[in-house]
């Protein structure tokens, strides 16, 4: 695409710059990276001389903009670089930020701002009020449509292996949504209720409040949201798709793998029946996890979901071969058989009468069998998640003495770290560093673990040291029942005739699509990944789905990509942007330990509302936006695609003009005036938002109490003419803004009294003379003398300490209600690096240099980029329009020359 | 019909709602809402959908100033599909919230009526074309000071062609008497000549010298022009422009006899210093003499709080900086020098500020005085001058400065050019300088259109200031005459020739001479000149046969809006 001239900004002398050659004929591109036209005037109250209010004289200017025939607009876009062409043109490479709405679609209607469940504050009104992360900038807003803020994947969300919005449920939880918070997590798992209880919850080590007070409680939060919802709602609300595909798909296995693939497949409309060689469906949700961890009305309550889509599940039924299966007119399969098997340990002694394999055990007192070791000594052997719970359930039978045998240390066990410390907290006593050499028995009962004390040896292939017996060290421990957990493994002995296997018995996949070498078998699951956990075989599960989908579709597999999360975020920048939270300790661990638990009661406390609420409410939004999809569920116009990507466009354009405006002077950077520290200093552009017509509290308050302030302290040159924050030159607005303010607020507070330390009034253009003998006639005092610092009272007022010239210069003090430091307009610096093989000169201050002001102004040191308004320096908005038409002018005299040339 | 909150402009001190409901029900009223900025594109595309959807033949938006947005919400109806002249604007907020800002109620009733009388006079216009003009590509600049020439070069670039006008013998105005100036410290002369040479390279550019404007005629588009030449021979030429730019500059004040010893040896404005800093030479001497100690006067001419009538109250924005720049010009010419400045605020705005600084660092003092205790000078012991001085920065401590040379840092002050503004028609502000239409919206056209200003004739403003703003200017001209044509506001009077028997009253009010003479049917009858014609109806009452009407404001119209002014508010 070609343009006459790109415009970069959409301030005020952007728009002037691009609506001037517009009229005069030229194509122009205006570029704004911001999602409104209109820049930092919009924003104003009012503007000096004229008191012009500032929505006045914009407004018509935005809209003559985006409509204008001859200038496409690009709003929330970014110039990302400018290359100069041999002709004197420019390439210019552009980065359009994806808005997240379909502006096509958006009717702006704010609905999905009004549901958004992110508050940001508010850059708009300059972080006084909040806004939300789906947003309109402000009610004068062109072109008027929403944008949603996302940084990139909050990383709870980006942890998830199974691709749950966690920082979505969360954000759910603090608006009090606790039935859209169920719906979103059911959107990546049926297994809400499971999870809550017992998954592992690796979201909560990548908690960004780990940096602080500690993370939240994400995994409780969720179990809060699932006990609520079912609670409510005993039978899903869910049915089967009205559209159904005639496809069928046989899921082999009910566990996590299993029932999360068959979910996803019945809501695409596939007809599922899910094999399953137990008795009852859940697989190690049902079997292996005890029922203290995670209750079984729970998991069945789970599985009621994935039932209510239409899914059939035949228990009791073993498949051994697929390609019956497949005869039998299944169009996919999906093997999800676990990891059934323990691993026997393979010394002597194994099959004595009371050596028990840890899942068999488990699985029994599962079941209900009533297995009593009341009085016995029980030795586990092994240190894996599996060998804690056999470990904890022994307890809960009775046992006099349970001994973990682990043959490590304590710091290589493979158990959740929160599991060990139960363990230990109910009486499970740990041996390390110790193995069992044989099982010695007694009249065919086992009487005790021959055992060898061990050391970390060389470390093995996978960096670990190997632990190696010490010679001599022998010993035995007495033992009445011995339970072995020393791993788990597949039983696929059965699909070797079709299927290609790995060594130690798991399915071979492709790690993308799950596909095996059979292409209409797909595996998914501990039995292609080996005994991982819950939440990482939902993820397998899912994903199968997704492709298995793809396949009886017969569409493309290869390179498809099926998680389409952002980057994570950057902890630190999300840290960086907090200025000042509050300190929110988390809520307690709602662990109910004691020695010996007697029975099998839940051992963690749900979450009250309050405490969900709260925890929720220490979430900062790392990402922005919390994938909650309430903006897309809400959309009246459906225009929310939150799968938008960003786009990078090249154009060819005849001359550049730069009009990127300026940024304020960080008050903070002045401490001494205690900006963000004190509540009643306050900048002047948040003074002029609390004058302007869309003013944040429809008043003018001060922040500590919300009080009208009656004695309003203005303090000029707050980071200009200061060498001590580096830099020296005057911002030649902050006087007149100040003045106008004065003016303001005499209007709206007639009571209040209004005093300006100045150093010299600037009052220098057209009016502005006339403007300042105004506002003192009104009343305003004029104290001419530099503040030194600034004191708050208890009561939130504020001590200034001055220089007061006028009267002798003496050293003098004053006391007002709220101080408004008018701060000065600093250069934005990134301005060169736009520019890839032109050097774009700065000045001494960093503003755009202005090569030849006498007779070219707007002139830059690269020959056809120009610049308008306050990018070369600060301006005020008539000399910012002024210069805006001049840079206007050398860039259509530019295009000229060039075509010319041509 | 749309009310506008305007934020809270309006909506603070009318009741809008009330407002809205009180004129639901007049005849002819389909759509009628409020809206909190009616002017913001959201409401635009709103008024937009219900004109499409509803079919409508008229808008009235009650808002601000029809001067704001009058051209705003045409193009709103035009964008619709709706004749933008059958729009009407209300102005309920200078008029109501603005003037009445005690009385709710008042406000509120006025707005009423207001609004009635707007939706009837909508009820009965009529759709009317823009008069269509083509535009002569070509514009005349007056003045060939530093603004006028850059901005001739600045249309020629575009491929339009210049006539300057200057009154003097030879280009440039005052930036060709000034030495070295700031910011970039280049000769005022050879800036200059650099514009002279670019002019001369440019075909396109015919500059008169020694020339005056005798007559404008026309309008916007196509005004002819009579220009008064010398040389070679005194002549008149005629030319035909699309636009007009004037660039005439200013006048510096000229210190009364007496004011801070004006008129006593030694004491001279800063021009003249500035002249005396140009010399040749090392050293800094005065009529011979050495000069040692230097005081400057700041804000003579200018600022003046206390002057009484005709007083200059503006701030004249260069001269601050020219004085402390040439502080360093004078510390460059005689290192020793020693120089004392006396002044009010010191206004050395954006990045001037930097030369502030380097006076002061080489070693300038500063005094500030009280408007209200001005310094005295008179003259001293020993041929030198003593100016007494209360300075504020140092407790009010009064100091006696010995002087060899008193500068008076004088203002700018509005040209005399009584004749221009008169064939120009020139809007002259309360501050005797040109007005612009607006400093934001329209910084550089005035009421007449067509007709632009730029430099210092509008204000006092700096060399790069002045020619920034005639840049600006070349966009705003060039804007319209690329375009080739500009289409004028139909909204004129108009004859009707079957009731006219040309009794010349009418021609005789119009202060635009728009009216003419013509034959209809045997009979000599009264002819509007459209293109002339500025609508603003002084005519048509003067018609004792009725034969005048206004398009848009038609005797109809008028009567009808009384009417509903009138009506009774329940």
């Amino acid at each position: 695409m070609n343009y006459d001239v790109l415009v970069i900004g959409s301030g005020i002398g952007g728009m002037e710059s691009a609506l001037k050659l517009g009229d005069m004929g030229y194509r122009v591109l205006l570029v704004e990276k911001e999602a409104s036209v209109g820049g930092k005037m919009i924003l104003l109250s009012k503007v000096f001389p004229t008191l012009d209010c500032a929505s006045c004289i914009s407004t018509p200017k935005m809209a003559a903009t985006v409509h204008h025939p001859n200038i496409d607009v690009l709003i929330y876009s970014e110039v990302e670089e400018i290359r100069k062409l041999p002709g004197g043109q420019f390439a210019v490479r552009v980065r359009r930020k994806p808005t997240f709405v379909h502006h096509s679609l958006c009717t702006g209607c704010r609905q999905c701002e009004m549901n958004c469940n992110v508050a940001v504050p508010d850059q708009f009104n300059f972080d006084m009020v909040a806004r939300r992360a789906a947003y309109i900038p402000f009610p004068q807003a062109v072109p008027k449509k929403a944008v949603i803020e996302r940084e990139g994947t909050s990383p709870c969300s980006f942890a998830c292996p199974a691709g749950i919005k966690a920082h979505g449920y969360i954000a759910l939880v603090r608006s009090g949504k606790y039935r859209e918070a169920f719906e979103l997590v059911l959107e990546s798992t049926p297994l809400v209720g499971s999870l809550g209880r017992a998954c592992y919850a690796p979201c909560e080590g990548e908690c960004t409040r780990n940096r602080l007070e500690g993370p939240l409680p994400i995994r409780r939060i969720k179990r809060f949201i699932a006990d609520r919802y079912y609670a409510e709602h005993p039978a899903p609300r869910l049915s089967p798709p009205q559209e159904r595909e005639d496809k069928r798909v046989a899921v082999v296995g009910a566990g996590p793998a299993g029932l999360t693939a068959a979910f996803f497949l019945a809501k695409k409309g596939y007809r599922v029946t899910v094999f399953e060689a137990g008795p009852q469906p859940g697989g190690m949700l049902r079997t292996a996890i005890p029922s203290y961890r995670l209750p079984k009305e729970v998991v069945a309550r789970d599985i009621e979901n994935v039932v209510a889509l239409g899914v059939e599940i035949k228990t009791g039924c073993r498949v051994e071969n697929l390609e019956e299966l497949k005869n039998e007119g299944f169009d996919a399969i999906f093997v999800a058989t676990g990891t059934p098997r323990s691993r026997p340990m393979g010394i002597e002694g194994e099959d004595l009468e009371g050596v028990y394999r840890a899942l068999d055990f488990l699985q029994q007192v599962n079941e209900g069998r009533r297995i009593s070791l009341a009085g016995k000594t029980v030795v586990v052997v092994g240190g894996g998640n599996v060998a804690v719970d056999a470990a904890r359930v022994a307890v809960r039978l009775g046992a006099r003495r349970v001994i973990v045998q682990y043959r490590r240390t304590k710091a290589e066990m493979p158990a959740h770290e929160r599991e060990v410390v139960a363990a230990e907290r109910e009486g499970v006593e740990f041996q390390f560093l110790s193995a069992p050499l044989k099982f010695v028995g007694s009249g065919g009962k086992v009487a005790a673990v021959e055992s060898v004390r061990m050391e970390p040896g060389e470390p093995d292939a996978g960096g670990r040291r190997k632990p190696e017996p010490v010679a001599g060290s022998g010993y035995r421990i007495a033992a009445d029942v011995v339970i072995t957990a020393i791993g788990l493994e597949p039983d696929t002995g059965a699909f070797r005739k079709i299927l290609p296997l790995n060594d130690n018995g798991t399915i071979r996949v492709d790690p993308h699509t799950l596909q095996t070498a059979v292409p209409y078998v797909f595996a998914g699951g501990d039995v292609v990944t080996g005994p991982s956990m819950i939440v990482k075989a939902v993820a397998q599960g899912r994903r199968a789905a997704f492709f298995i989908d793809r396949y009886l579709k017969g569409e493309e597999l290869k390179g498809v990509e099926f998680d389409y999360r952002m980057p994570v975020v950057d902890r630190e920048k999300v840290l960086g942007r907090q200025q000042s939270y509050r300190t929110l300790p988390p809520v307690e661990e709602g662990e109910l330990l004691q020695e010996r638990p007697g029975d099998f009661s839940a051992t963690e406390l749900p979450l009250s509302e309050e405490q969900a609420r709260y925890s929720a409410g220490r979430c900062l939004d790392c990402g922005v936006c919390s994938e909650c999809r309430q903006c897309a569920a809400t959309c009246p116009a459906g225009a929310v695609d939150l799968s938008m990507k960003e786009e990078q466009k090249e154009y060819q354009v005849g001359a550049v003009i730069i009009a990127t405006g300026f940024q304020f002077f960080p008050a903070r950077e002045k401490p001494q005036y205690g900006y963000g520290k004190f509540k009643n200093v306050i900048t002047g552009m948040q003074m002029d938002r609390l004058l302007a017509p869309t003013r944040p509290y429809n008043a003018v308050l001060r922040p500590s109490d919300g009080r009208v302030p009656e004695n309003i302290a203005f303090v000029l040159c707050t980071g200009s003419r200061d060498r001590s924050v580096n830099n020296p030159v005057c911002s030649r607005v902050c006087c007149m803004y100040s003045i106008k303010q004065n003016q303001l607020i005499m209007g709206a507070l007639p009571l209040a009294d209004v005093t300006v330390y100045y150093i010299d009034i600037r009052a220098f253009g057209k009016g502005y003379e006339e403007f300042y003998n105004q506002a003192r006639d009104m009343g305003a005092r004029f104290i001419k003398g530099r503040v030194a610092r600034i004191e708050e009272k208890e009561d939130g007022n504020l001590l200034l300490y001055y220089e007061d010239i006028d009267h002798g210069g003496k050293l003098a003090r004053a006391e007002h209600d709220l101080v408004v430091l008018s701060t000065g307009l600093l250069p934005n610096p990134r301005v060169p690096e736009l520019f890839g093989n032109a050097k774009l000169e700065l000045d001494e201050n960093l503003f755009v240099r202005e090569v030849d002001e006498d007779l070219n102004p707007g002139k830059t040191s690269i020959e056809g980029v120009f610049v308008a308004g306050a990018a070369s320096g600060a301006r005020d908005i008539p000399d910012s329009i002024l210069h805006a038409g001049a840079a206007a002018a050398l860039a259509a005299a530019y295009v000229e020359r060039i075509r010319m040339k041509k | 019909m749309y009310v506008c909150h305007c934020g809270g402009n309006i909506s603070d001190y009318v009741d809008v709602n009330r407002v809205v409901e009180a004129v639901r029900e007049e005849p002819g009223v389909v759509v009628a809402r409020e809206a909190m900025f009616t002017c913001s594109d959201a409401s635009q595309q709103e008024i937009i959908r219900d004109i499409k959807e509803q079919e409508l033949d008229g808008l009235v938006v009650a808002s601000c100033s029809p001067r704001l947005h009058l051209h705003t919400f045409r193009d709103v109806a035009k964008r619709a599909g709706l004749n933008p002249y059958q729009y009407t604007q209300v102005n309920i907020r200078e008029q109501c919230s603005w003037a009445h800002t005690g009385d709710r109620e008042g406000a509120t009733a006025k707005a009423i009526r207001l609004v009635r009388a707007g939706i009837a006079r909508t009820r009965l216009t009529e759709p009317l074309q823009p008069l269509k003009i083509d535009t002569v590509p070509a514009v005349l600049v007056v003045g060939a000071g530093i603004a006028g020439l850059r901005a001739a070069i600045g249309l020629a670039d575009t491929g339009i062609s210049v006539y300057v006008v200057e009154r003097e013998a030879a280009p440039g105005g005052r930036v060709a008497r000034l030495g070295r100036m700031y910011p970039h410290g280049k000769r005022g002369r050879e800036l200059i000549n650099q514009l002279v040479e670019e002019v001369q390279k440019r075909e396109n550019i015919t500059l008169f010298t020694g020339a005056g404007l005798v007559e404008k005629s026309g309008s916007i588009g196509n005004f002819q022009v009579r220009i008064r030449v010398r040389e070679p021979v005194e002549s008149e030429i005629g030319v035909q422009v699309g636009a007009i730019i004037v660039a005439t500059g200013f006048d510096l004040y000229q210190p009364r006899e007496g004011e801070y010893g004006f008129g006593l040896e030694g004491v001279i404005t800063l021009d003249d210093f500035l002249e005396l800093l140009d010399a040749p030479g090392a050293g800094l001497n005065f009529r011979g003499r050495e000069v040692k100690d230097v005081v400057y006067v700041y804000c003579v001419g200018s600022r003046q709080g206390a002057g009484g009538e005709g007083a200059n109250r503006y701030c004249s924005r260069y001269c601050c900086n020219a004085a402390v720049h040439a502080a360093s010009l004078a510390f460059d010419k005689s290192p020793g020098v020693r120089q004392y400045h006396l002044f009010r605020d010191m206004r050395t705005y954006g990045r001037f500020e930097l030369f502030y600084q380097e006076a002061l660092r080489r070693g300038a003092v500063f005094l500030k005085f009280d408007e209200s205790e001005p310094p005295r000078v008179e003259r001293g012991e020993g041929g030198k001058l003593k100016v007494t001085v209360k300075d504020l920065l140092t407790c009010g401590e009064e100091f006696e400065l010995q002087a060899d040379l008193v500068v008076l840092v004088t203002g700018m002050v509005p040209r005399e050019n009584g004749k221009l503004v008169d064939i120009l028609k020139l809007p002259v502000g309360r501050d005797g300088f040109f007005n612009e239409i607006h400093p934001k919206l329209r910084p550089v056209e005035t009421v007449v259109d067509g007709l632009f200003i730029c430099g210092t004739c509008q204000g006092p403003k700096n060399s790069s200031e002045s020619v920034a703003s005639a840049l600006a200017a070349v966009t705003q001209s060039a804007s319209i005459l690329k375009k080739g044509y500009v289409e004028l506001e139909p909204l004129v009077a108009a004859v009707d020739p079957r009731r006219c028997n040309w009794c010349g009253e009418c021609a005789g009010t119009c202060p635009y001479s728009a009216i003419e003479r013509e034959h209809y049917q045997d009979r000599e009858v009264a002819r509007v000149n459209e293109a002339v014609c500025k609508g603003c109806g002084g005519c048509v009452p003067s018609c004792s046969r009725g034969a005048l009407n206004l398009k848009g404001y038609s005797d109809e119209q008028i009567r009808a809006m009384i009417d509903a002014l009138a009506k009774e508010i329940c």
